[in-house]
């Protein structure tokens, strides 16, 4: 014991303290959304101390925020390596060392040499700092310059953030909502509707698509951050969906809702398998490496058995479905668009309501 | 989705944020801190969007599984991701509408964050359920637990009297720094996970926690020794009677006559979960 730090000798109480102190917190419980704000670091700085004050003395709302923490992913587990501060030194001193190499074999030091030299310190330092706020910016990747707000709205949708903060203001003071608020203008929703149909413009003409991102910074900074809202549904399409064997060692994924693909590992790449899948496929669940269930609209259930020939299986219903988890290829349980469950324990023959 | 129910959704919010009438310049500020995206995506999943409910599924479900995953490494917590799926969807009717769990979100944090915080939300208000329903544990285990006879009584009187001053002790501490204590202490994070929560490094949060540790022993000696007049003797073999064997604590807790017969039932119960998860 003498060894022991000091301070922690009270570690055993302390523990216990905290772990079993009642709940009685000078306030009411904090909200599931606001405690996400608080997470998020969307809360200004009274909020803040205020909520801290409540989860700091309320046993569930510490419980609550220490569950969303540990399912808050590592940024820096998702970054690229060379972006992590402790290796981002490497950049320049790599391309220092480059350039020191360059300057001593080639010979006469030739403006060519030198001149790529620099060319190559400026990308590298573009990549190891953050982008300059200043004229340099503008040479930064299009991708870079455009604002978040700049995702472009739907072909129908919604009014501008003017408009709809206009009609706001117009309710909120009196505390009740008019009936009589302006409708939301279209000429500013036209103004932004080219870039709309510019982000769904295909990958294949990356000139075209820069050119018009430009455009779609440039009517971005007239408006606000309430255009982005229209744009939930114009993003580019979303990476496709993977399926992984418990082991890893098999991938399957869903690429354009009705193709599947796999990938083992022994054969990284990618490729297609037979499904004749006419609905769109949602998701999937691999319980092993040679099995695997994918399920989508109308019904759709499909399963592989040898983790290349996918059939499909009756369903009872012609319902959209979400969600599957099996445990082997025999039982599986489907939830469907609207919450039920159905559970199968023989490869799909019967299904049961759960 | 219509303008109007976009529009009407932005008041809600507003609403939610605001108690009474705000200055336009508040409002603005709110509006435009607002995950409008995530809003619209939200609003028109709880409209039944056949093709908003399709990409929030795609983009969603595989952050909602990876958080169940992370809160319960053996699939427990799946069953309350994909019983969530249909409180999104909306089954449920009251007054002839389809009432989803998406009206809920207000676009005050982003989607995933807000369906990580409600998924968090059920699984802590489940273990707790399970907590409450807990037996009692076996009398012979009491009796097996207990130390000798002649000790007993003072080693419970030490380690009541050393509970009262360090709970005296925490709550004298900063918000932030019973915060730090309760994430290391009760609820077992790591100085990374804390650290991240907190927005401070991992060294700072266990500097942070080394001074806590010394202000709670600092405070609780010179409660000791003005309040109960112990000597510096006393006090260390206070300290070493609960250092020795931490399971004196629950030995207190059972010897203990003093206090109601349900707050002595709830604590063991949870300091039962808390070995259980140790």
């Amino acid at each position: 014991m003498p060894e022991r730090d000091p301070d922690r000798l009270l570690e055993p109480v302390l523990r216990h303290v905290l772990s079993s102190a009642p709940t009685m917190p000078q306030s009411v419980c904090v909200d599931g959304e606001t405690l996400a704000a608080w997470a998020d670091g969307l809360l200004d700085g009274a909020q803040a101390s205020t909520v801290e004050r409540h989860v700091a003395d309320c046993a569930r709302c510490r419980a609550l925020m220490a569950a969303l923490i540990q399912t808050t992913p590592d940024k820096r587990a998702t970054e690229p390596l060379w972006r992590r501060w402790r290796l981002s030194w490497v950049v320049p001193v790599a391309t220092a060392a480059t350039a020191a190499a360059l300057w001593v074999t080639l010979p006469g030091n030739t403006p060519v040499a030198d001149q790529s030299e620099r060319s190559v310190t400026a990308q590298a330092s573009s990549e190891a700092l953050p982008p300059a706020a200043g004229p340099e910016s503008a040479a930064a990747p299009a991708e870079l310059a455009i604002p978040r707000a700049a995702v472009a709205p739907p072909p129908s949708e919604p009014p501008t953030a003017k408009a709809e903060q206009t009609e706001l203001e117009s309710r909120l003071p009196n505390g009740r909502p008019s009936a009589q608020a302006p409708a939301a203008p279209e000429p500013q929703f036209e103004k932004i509707e080219p870039a709309g149909r510019v982000a769904e413009a295909p990958a294949a003409a990356p000139a075209a698509a820069d050119d018009a991102r430009g455009k779609r910074a440039e009517a971005d900074t007239t408006g606000t951050a309430t255009r982005s809202v229209a744009g939930a549904f114009a993003r580019p399409a979303a990476p496709a969906v993977e399926i992984a064997s418990p082991d890893g060692s098999t991938r399957w994924r869903i690429v354009g809702g009705q193709q599947v693909e796999r990938s083992t590992s022994t054969t990284a790449a990618w490729m297609p398998v037979q499904i004749e899948a006419s609905d769109g496929l949602t998701i999937g669940a691999a319980p092993s490496s040679s099995v695997c269930w994918i399920v989508g609209r109308r019904g759709a259930v499909f399963l592989t058995t040898d983790g290349t020939r996918f059939r499909r299986l009756p369903f009872p219903e012609t319902i959209d479905l979400v969600s599957v988890a099996a445990t082997g290829d025999r039982i599986a349980t489907i939830t469907s668009a609207d919450g039920r469950s159905w559970q199968t324990t023989d490869q799909g023959a019967t299904w049961a309501r759960r | 989705m219509s303008a109007d129910a976009f529009a009407a959704a932005l008041e809600r919010s507003a609403r939610k944020a605001f108690t009474a009438a705000p200055d336009p310049r508040a409002l603005e500020k709110y509006l435009t801190s607002l995950h409008l995206d995530d809003l619209a995506l939200a609003c028109a999943c709880a409209q039944g969007h056949a093709g908003a409910w399709e990409h929030f599924v795609r983009e969603h479900r595989p952050v909602l599984y990876r958080a169940a995953d992370a809160i319960d490494p053996t699939g427990g917590a799946r069953e309350l991701a994909d019983s969530l799926y249909g409180e999104l969807f909306g089954v449920a009717e009251r007054a002839g509408e389809r009432r989803s769990l998406f009206e809920y979100f207000h676009g005050r944090s982003s989607l995933a964050t807000w369906l990580r915080a409600v998924l968090a939300q059920r699984h802590v208000d489940r273990v707790r359920t399970v907590r409450r329903y807990e037996p009692l544990p076996e009398e012979d285990d009491r009796g097996a637990a207990a130390p000798d006879a002649v000790n007993e009584s003072r080693v419970a009187a030490w380690v009541q009297l050393l509970r009262r001053a360090v709970t005296a002790a925490v709550a004298r501490l900063a918000p932030r720094d019973r915060l730090r204590l309760g994430y290391y202490y009760a609820e077992d994070l790591t100085l990374a996970q804390i650290g991240r929560a907190l927005g401070e490094h991992e060294a700072t949060v266990s500097r942070n926690l080394a001074k806590a540790r010394r202000e709670i022993r600092a405070d609780v000696e010179r409660q000791l020794r003005e309040g109960e007049h112990m000597s510096r003797t006393q006090i260390d073999e206070c300290f070493a009677a609960v250092v020795d064997d931490a399971r004196t604590l629950d030995v207190a807790d059972l010897l203990s006559s003093t206090g109601s017969r349900k707050d002595s039932d709830d604590r063991r119960s949870k300091e039962r979960a808390e070995g259980a998860s140790a």
